[in-house]
């Protein structure tokens, strides 16, 4: 009896543990994080588009919408942040692989590739029991030892290049003319039958999800779709569902735009929209012709975010018909600024160059009609890209918040906020991994490989997402970047930004960006001790991460190429501008003839 | 700088104001050819254009003479030359076009009965004819550029009516002669189906046209009088850009009635099938070639009609607000 007895007590003991043990086991949840390339701040519905995102704006409704979320300024610099937890200088993407300088070639840390010295957020969840999958746009090493597959995914279907055709292996430029896919860890031939990016990156995902779920185990899902990164290709009952919606122009829809974030409570209520960038014309002042032209691009782009929206609606709808959307975090943002470079222009716009020729054969269906199919070329340039990023300034490539800003949804069982809920806390990609680290109940090693882990960068967002604070950073924490030259340092409601001359002055400004968030007004001259204490934390940051300012950058020839920079004011000059006088009717008259004898 | 901004925010100049000036053609229903593919695709209204038709016609029948009365053991040669002037209008909010065409040129005709053989030719002015057409389904008119550059057929339907006026040159002792001396004209519903996109260099159309002729007596046919039954009429097209200046269509034209009585003798009414082909090339913004050819297949019988006919057209067309930008384009 005394056994028995003794037995029941040990069992009743033990069942509290027993019981968490269980629920930590059967709670974990899955994870999605969907990455949009390119795609702007104000691009979703929730966050002020006029561009129908159901899904996202779904997940937006039952989660939580981050309005100061920062990316970096360009693409494989955010992902490689995102997947490494590393400022980009240490984790090999200080410069992109395309544009890195002389100076940088053969650093530590500028290799242009995610760096295989450190330990990956995949990887780590993977060791921590997750299932691992990624499909899409990978952009972070095409080497054997740099693919997904040998960074930590399990399952992949994934783009290696940075951009390329969405229909077919048809990639940019004469030297490296075929994209490069992998499928779990094997280097494709072919893309499969009835290929479309989305499309089958998003049946591919399904398709691992089912296969893996026999086991009960959760997954960590990397969706990093290449839409709506240019060239515009999107199936054609995709093509037209805008027509004409944007010959009103960027200034409109901006303006449309803002309102829309005042109403939702994106931004606050005295937020200005930021200067036009001033060679991008006056909308009012263009032909029909070619505000029918331009319009059609934004056409294109809207109803390619509204297709990569559907499809991630798809996954949705799956996950809900396999009982795990209930247990799903999403994690849903783009990876820079919108795209405002004419990207086709830039590569194959010289006549007599090899490119020239390259886009003559592979890039050259580019009737506005042809926009979408496949071998056409087309992206919006920077008006519309700044109508993305609304209300801020500049976009992909630059300093300013349009490009590094982004938006931020979460939802899922990590938010304990009200659903629905709106935070304008500080947020960085960098700190993702920190959260997901502690989601799946692991940590971050001090050594991976016998090689030492630097300190991860970001900070965990699960105190805000808990309702125990409004920011994972206090006022002393700051955030810097560097790609390109470009530079910028976020402390509190502060910002420097260093940017190359015309788009920038080739100097420091200070900018407040909680009254400012627009950033039209240069404090530097006015707040030198500002200025000055901002400047120490680029140094600091300079020093602790390796920071070699490039000596040749993508953007030193842009002064020689812009006009002149003047203040972009509405209505100016009147010349153009001055309507017709029509004069009172009462007092209108025929002319008095003269009569000649 | 011009090629920053070009390239960045306005990159627009691929898209041709080519596009303004398209198949925009004149009718002209003598020979078996019909109006001809690519005929009723609609453009910028306000815009005008004067086509020459160059035609070269031989068969057993009077070729001008749209009922296209079989004489036996005839032969007819026809070279013609017919201009024309055409606009598009907006008609209720759909497009429309007003044209007129007039005829001229010489035929000849040789007839053997037995061991008789006559020649005979006529020449001069033929029947001017006048024509409306106004689309019912598809695209609302064309207003203003922008429409244009989004203008794609789809499916479009146009209601046509013709009307020939008899002040061509007509001699009342002679069978053979330009001008038909009676009151013709008919009604037709053109159809345009684009298959695919609409894209220059891939743009593929369906097109058709059943149409009914009505003809008017004369009464003054060598000295009689001459009735002519309604002819029914359906013409076919399947064209396809080969490149986005040079297109080809497969033609088909299918004739039926028409049976004419002459005082109290009865000709016999048609039942024909022609088929040919078209060749169009897009010369620059103005102007546009095509040549076809056309001739009968089901002809054996001495009463088919045997009929065959080449034929070249050019077009002219213009609008002020593209010739305006031409001359701005010029002074750069």
């Amino acid at each position: 009896m005394k056994l028995i007895y003794s037995f029941l007590f040990a069992v009743i003991l033990l069942q509290p543990c027993i019981e968490i043990r269980a629920q930590v086991q059967a709670k974990r949840p899955n994870i999605v994080i969907i990455l949009a390339d390119d795609m702007g701040y104000s691009d979703m519905g929730m966050f002020g588009s006029e561009i129908k995102t159901p899904a996202m704006d779904a997940l937006a409704s039952e989660g939580v919408r981050f309005t100061n979320f920062y990316t970096h300024a360009s693409c494989s610099p955010t992902r490689s942040m995102l997947l490494s937890g590393q400022d980009t200088h240490i984790n090999g993407l200080g410069a992109m692989d395309e544009w890195t300088a002389p100076n940088q070639m053969g650093k530590e840390g500028y290799e242009g590739n995610l760096s295989t010295s450190l330990v990956t957020l995949p990887q780590l969840l993977k060791d921590a029991g997750y299932h691992t999958y990624m499909v899409g746009k990978w952009h972070l090493g095409k080497a054997p030892d740099k693919i997904p597959a040998a960074r930590g995914f399990e399952r992949d279907f994934s783009l290696l290049d940075g951009m390329g055709s969405y229909w077919d292996m048809t990639n940019m430029t004469a030297l490296n003319h075929t994209s490069v896919f992998t499928e779990d860890g094997k280097y494709l031939t072919k893309l499969p039958k009835n290929y479309y990016a989305t499309e089958t990156y998003t049946d591919k995902l399904i398709s691992f999800i089912d296969e893996g779920k026999k086991d009960g185990k959760p997954f960590f899902a990397y969706v990093s779709h290449q839409a709506p990164h240019d060239p515009y290709h999107l199936p054609k009952d995709w093509r037209n569902r805008h027509v004409g919606e944007y010959d009103k122009g960027w200034d409109m829809v901006r303006q449309e735009r803002l309102k829309r974030q005042k109403e939702l409570g994106i931004i606050p209520e005295n937020t200005q929209l930021a200067e036009r960038m001033w060679y991008v014309p006056d909308y009012s002042i263009l032909a029909p012709a070619a505000r029918a032209v331009v319009g059609k691009k934004m056409e294109l782009y809207a109803g390619l975010v509204e297709n990569l929206d559907y499809h991630i609606g798809r996954l949705i709808d799956h996950l809900k018909e396999i009982g795990e959307y209930e247990n799903t975090i999403f994690i849903v943002f783009g990876d820079n600024g919108a795209e405002g470079t004419d990207l086709g222009a830039m590569i194959g716009g010289t006549p007599g160059t090899l490119n020239y020729l390259y886009f003559a054969s592979k890039w050259s269906n580019n009737h506005p009609n042809a926009w979408g199919e496949p071998n056409s070329y087309v992206g919006y340039g920077p008006g519309w890209a700044q109508v993305s990023m609304t209300p801020f300034s500049q976009y992909k490539g630059w300093m300013a918040e349009g490009g590094i800003r982004n938006a931020l949804v979460v939802s899922g069982p990590i938010s304990k906020l009200p659903k629905g809920s709106i935070n304008n806390g500080t947020m960085f990609v960098a700190d993702i991994m920190p959260t997901l680290l502690e989601v799946a109940g692991t940590k971050y090693p001090d050594n991976f490989n016998g090689k030492a882990q630097p300190k991860l960068a970001g900070k965990s967002w699960l105190p805000v997402l808990n309702g125990q604070a409004a920011s994972p950073r206090t006022d002393k924490d700051y955030i810097a970047w560097e790609v390109f030259g470009n530079r910028a340092v976020r402390q509190g409601d502060w910002k420097i930004r260093w940017e190359i001359k015309p788009i920038g002055k080739s100097d420091w400004e200070l900018f407040n960006i909680a009254q400012d968030p627009a950033e039209r007004n240069d404090l530097a001259a006015q707040n030198p001790d500002k200025l000055k204490e901002m400047l120490i934390l680029w140094d600091k940051y300079a020093k602790e991460n390796n920071v070699i300012l490039p000596d040749r950058t993508v953007f030193e020839t842009l002064e020689d190429q812009l006009p002149p920079r003047v203040p972009v004011q509405e209505g100016y000059p009147p010349l153009i501008n001055i309507r017709q006088f029509i004069p009172p009717a009462d007092m209108m008259a025929e002319p008095k003839e003269i009569k000649k004898n | 700088m011009k090629n920053y901004i070009k390239f960045t925010s306005m990159r627009a100049g691929n898209f041709s104001i080519a596009l303004f000036i398209v198949m925009l053609c004149v009718s002209i229903s003598t020979m078996a050819q019909g109006d001809g593919p690519r005929f009723y695709w609609k453009t910028l209204a306000g815009m005008y254009a004067v086509p020459v038709i160059g035609s070269s016609m031989s068969g057993n029948a009077n070729p001008l003479d749209p009922s296209h009365a079989v004489i036996a053991g005839s032969n007819f040669e026809a070279s013609m030359a017919t201009p024309g002037f055409a606009r598009i209008i907006p008609l209720f909010k759909r497009s429309a076009m007003v044209s007129i065409i007039a005829p001229m040129g010489r035929i000849s005709s040789d007839l053997t009965v037995g061991s008789v053989s006559s020649n005979q030719t006529a020449r001069g002015f033929g029947d001017p004819m006048l024509q409306l057409s106004v689309n019912l389904i598809g695209p609302k008119a064309i207003m203003n550029i922008p429409d244009m550059l989004r203008y794609k057929p789809g499916f479009s339907l146009d209601i046509i009516g013709s009307l020939a006026i008899p002040i061509g040159e007509y001699d009342d002792e002679s069978p053979i002669n330009i001008g038909q001396n009676r009151w013709y004209g008919r009604i037709g519903m053109p159809i345009v189906w684009q298959i695919g996109s609409w894209v220059p260099g891939k743009r593929t159309t369906f097109e058709a046209l059943p149409a009914v002729w009505f003809f008017g007596d004369n009464n003054d046919f060598v000295g009689k009088k001459m009735e002519t039954k309604p002819m029914y009429q359906v013409e076919g097209h399947l064209t396809r850009d080969f490149m986005e200046r040079m297109w080809g269509s497969l033609d088909f034209v299918w004739y039926s009635g028409g049976q004419a009585t002459i005082d109290t003798v009865q000709g016999e009414a048609l039942n024909n099938i022609g088929i040919g082909g078209t060749l169009g090339f897009q010369i620059n913004d103005n102007m546009q070639l095509n040549l076809s050819y056309v001739s009968s297949i089901n002809d054996s019988a001495d009463e088919d009609l045997k009929m065959d006919s080449f034929r070249i057209t050019f077009i002219y067309g213009w609008h002020k607000l593209i010739e305006g930008m031409h001359r701005l384009k010029g002074n750069e």
